[in-house]
């Protein structure tokens, strides 16, 4: 590490530059804000969703546009005063929980500061106020821009030394701790992975009735094609089995890790681990594995329980099918009696996409 | 119904008068065909407009589309099979291309999360768990690599998974399109690993997607340094986004929910993950109600793509070619036999171009047809000895439920006008 800091004089010495000397871009600013879309709305026409929106951001005071629902505590927090510029942005972005604690707003913050500078500056320019002054600004940082550009870019990796590694090309470099810890989120049936944490079935029901019943339906039956996660129990053998988390998953550890990376669709990783507990905790009341609506889960208890249908599932056996195990040569000549009678067409319950005709075919997800 | 489902579905109905219209004008260029007959061809006799005024320059077109008379070769989709075109499947227009090659804009889209749009220079692939060191690659860094050119199929599970319960699709596009085949340049998967230094208790590889779905499969340590890839081109360019850009991973002859798109991890561990797509998906139901996992193994199939619903015989009796494709997990293909009539005799139809592992293979039957009723089948035989069942073998193995891993014999009846449908026979 220490040959490290010594050659990597440059890398060293852009972190080190505070984030108000920081180059900020209004183009890099946009795709950061892509993070932020999927809850607030900016610019023309702009309204208020799952967050506020953020037109005329700047010297606006915490928790007041009309009609959105704060937190109390964002509510609170302007009334003590605080208002959003770019200092209280900076503080704000990096850790939203630290900053205002209680805030509502779920996402983690943005952990690199060019990140943070890039985004209010894309902020400013829907922004009435700050737009005039925008120009100015970044002749200021022209000269570090040049810097920060440079850093960004993979292709100073290959100026920087290489950390040691026995691999063979000597290629790549070895990822830090917090780098895995930000990744690997996988989380395996015998609860390698689980994070501290836990939620309970009644949190779970107001998480589950904001975040997933607009898809899946308020006791899991699901709306339109999107998939079903409760019932379906004692339905595997029947002509239209259906397969939920109660009746078909075989391990909790799926549910969690799957809602943790993949949910709510659209807004991937916005839940914190409580409120996945949570989720997880009532999906399994939604399915009666539970009963209790005071059940908490949490990564103590988590191992304890079982789905139903984790026995059922077996090894490929497609090899030992008769039609695999008999490689002889196949028949050529006379393998069915004359004539082949046609038993069904297509066009009995004709699905193709260019018919008009109501589709009555399965779904294949 | 979605914006851009509609538009799919206008589409292909475009497409399919513009066929038609075709069709009328060609009986009307039969009719009147004895009256020109002695002045000749007019498209011969008379000078044509693009034999007369000049083209568009080498600067009209800087990435090269195909011709305006191909806008029918797309890919469609099937609004109703998924909640949503972003977490959906469109398929390859089979019965419009030849060869064994797909070529890149036609290959069929699966994806759980939309399209993940991400410039190669904010794309990294972390290699950690099980290993001496954990890496972090640049994109730069994995073209530093030794690299290798392969051509392989990439068939989703699902692929025929809607003709379970009997024929239901009219189309080879909407029956067989999830497969597509292309030439993959990249680095060998082994050589990353290695490159961390895998530990002897690591048994098992989780890959793993920067997409919105983080897409997630468990691989065997065997197979990920066997001849997975680490891709970053295909067809000699880029990767489509769709496809995801800018690298992916290959799993050869395995089912293409394993490719895991816009890869950015690969974590080594000592069991499976039992994630999402290889539990309560991908996973094969069986009558009994019992369900296999890990079926990995895209097993030994065909399909004619030509004649076909979409592409029906328009040239009537006489000489006549019919075309299709056979292709195996288990390697290459060592024989396709044809049938045109529902199975009782077989004829060996001729493979042609290259016979690789692992990949689409093209064949032909090149044959006098008589104008008369067809039910035309291919059985496809790979070199390890399987040979591809029909339909109702795979159902009475494990019933109408499994979804994936449907690879029965097609039956396709050509009727005495040349039209095409989908159908089950005895």
């Amino acid at each position: 590490m220490l040959k490290f800091l010594k050659s990597g004089l440059l890398a060293t010495a852009v972190l080190a530059v505070p984030v108000a000397a920081h180059a900020a871009d209004v183009a890099d600013g946009e795709k950061v804000f892509r993070k932020c879309a999927a809850c607030h709305s900016v610019g023309e026409g702009a309204k208020s969703r799952v967050g506020p929106h953020l037109n005329d951001l700047f010297g606006r005071q915490a928790g007041t546009v009309d009609g959105f629902k704060y937190s109390a505590a964002m509510v609170a927090a302007g009334e003590s005063g605080i208002s959003w510029d770019e200092q209280t942005l900076t503080q704000y972005l990096v850790k939203p929980r630290d900053f205002v604690k209680g805030s509502r707003m779920a996402f983690a913050g943005l952990r690199k500061s060019a990140d943070v500078a890039n985004v209010i500056e894309y902020l400013k320019t829907f922004d009435e106020k700050m737009a005039s002054s925008l120009g100015s600004a970044e002749a200021e940082m022209e000269e570090a821009e040049v810097e920060t550009a440079m850093a960004d870019k993979p292709a100073l990796a290959a100026d920087m030394p290489l950390p040691e590694h026995d691999g063979a090309f000597k290629l790549g470099r070895a990822a830090t701790e917090d780098e895995v810890a930000a990744w690997d989120m996988d989380i395996r049936p015998d609860g390698v992975g689980l994070p501290v944490g836990s939620g309970t079935v009644a949190d779970g029901e107001v998480l589950y009735t904001d975040n997933c019943a607009v898809c899946h339906g308020d006791f899991g039956e699901a709306v339109g094609r999107w998939p079903v996660l409760a019932g379906g129990q004692d339905t595997l053998t029947d002509d239209r089995p259906e397969k939920t988390i109660g009746s078909y998953w075989p391990y909790l550890s799926t549910v969690y890790d799957y809602v943790r990376r993949a949910m709510p669709f659209g807004n991937a990783r916005s839940l914190s681990d409580d409120d996945v507990y949570a989720i997880t905790a009532y999906l399994l009341y939604l399915n009666d594995i539970v009963e209790d609506e005071e059940f908490e889960l949490s990564n103590e208890n988590f191992t304890d329980i079982h789905l139903p249908n984790e026995e059922n599932f077996i090894p490929d056996d497609r090899e030992q099918e008769a039609h695999y195990a008999d490689k002889s040569e196949p028949c050529m000549t006379d393998c069915k009696p004359d004539p082949v009678g046609i038993t069904m067409r297509a066009r009995v319950l004709d699905v193709t996409p260019d018919s008009e005709e109501e589709n009555t075919g399965g779904a294949i997800d | 119904m979605s914006k851009k489902t509609k538009e799919t579905m206008d589409g292909a109905a475009a497409s399919r008068r513009r066929f038609l219209q075709a069709g009328i004008a060609g009986g009307a260029a039969l009719a009147t065909a004895g009256a020109a007959r002695a002045a000749g061809d007019p498209v011969i006799t008379e000078v044509q407009d693009w034999n007369r005024y000049l083209g568009d320059g080498v600067d009209a077109a800087p990435y090269g589309m195909p011709s305006e008379f191909e806008s029918h070769v797309v890919r469609r989709d099937v609004p109703w099979l998924t909640a949503d075109p972003v977490s959906s499947i469109n398929f390859t227009p089979l019965h419009e291309l030849d060869g064994i090659i797909t070529p890149n804009g036609l290959c069929f889209e699966r994806h759980h999360g939309g399209t993940a749009i991400i410039d190669p220079a904010d794309h990294r692939l972390m290699i950690n768990g099980l290993v001496d060191t954990p890496l972090v690659f640049t994109m730069q860094d994995l073209m530093r690599f030794p690299r290798e050119n392969r051509v392989y199929f990439l068939e989703c599970a699902a692929n025929s998974g809607m003709e379970w319960r009997g024929a239901q699709l009219n189309g080879c596009q909407f029956t067989h399109g999830m497969v597509h085949c292309v030439v993959y340049t990249g680095v060998p998967l082994k050589y990353l690993l290695e490159e961390a230094g895998v530990k002897t208790s690591g048994k098992w590889v989780l890959a793993e997607g920067a997409d919105a779905a983080a897409m997630t499969r468990s691989i065997p340590i065997e197979k990920a340094l066997d001849d997975c890839l680490v891709a970053f081109k295909m067809n000699g360019e880029a990767l489509r986004a769709e496809q995801g850009y800018p690298v992916r991973l290959v799993v050869p002859g395995w089912e293409g929910n394993m490719w895991v798109k816009w890869l950015r991890r690969l974590e080594v561990g000592d069991e499976p993950w039992a994630q999402r797509e290889e539990t309560s998906k991908y996973t094969d139901l069986l009558a009994n109600g019992k369900a296999r996992r890990h079926t990995w193994l895209m097993d030994v199939k065909s399909v004619i793509t030509t004649p076909s619903p979409q592409a029906p015989i328009t040239h009537g009796r006489g000489q006549t070619v019919i075309s299709g494709l056979a292709w195996s997990g288990n390697g290459r293909i060592k024989r396709v036999d044809v049938s045109l009539d529902g199975g009782r005799n077989w004829h060996e139809a001729r493979v042609d171009g290259p016979s690789l592992s692992k990949a689409l293979h093209r064949f032909y039957y090149d044959f006098q047809w008589d104008g008369s009723d067809m039910l035309i089948q291919s059985r496809a035989m790979d070199e390890a000895g399987f040979i591809q069942p029909t339909k109702n073998e795979l159902r009475a193995a494990r019933g109408e439920n499994s979804i994936y891993h449907n690879n029965g014999i097609q039956t396709w009846h050509v009727k005495a006008d040349g039209a095409v449908e989908n159908v089950e026979v005895s």
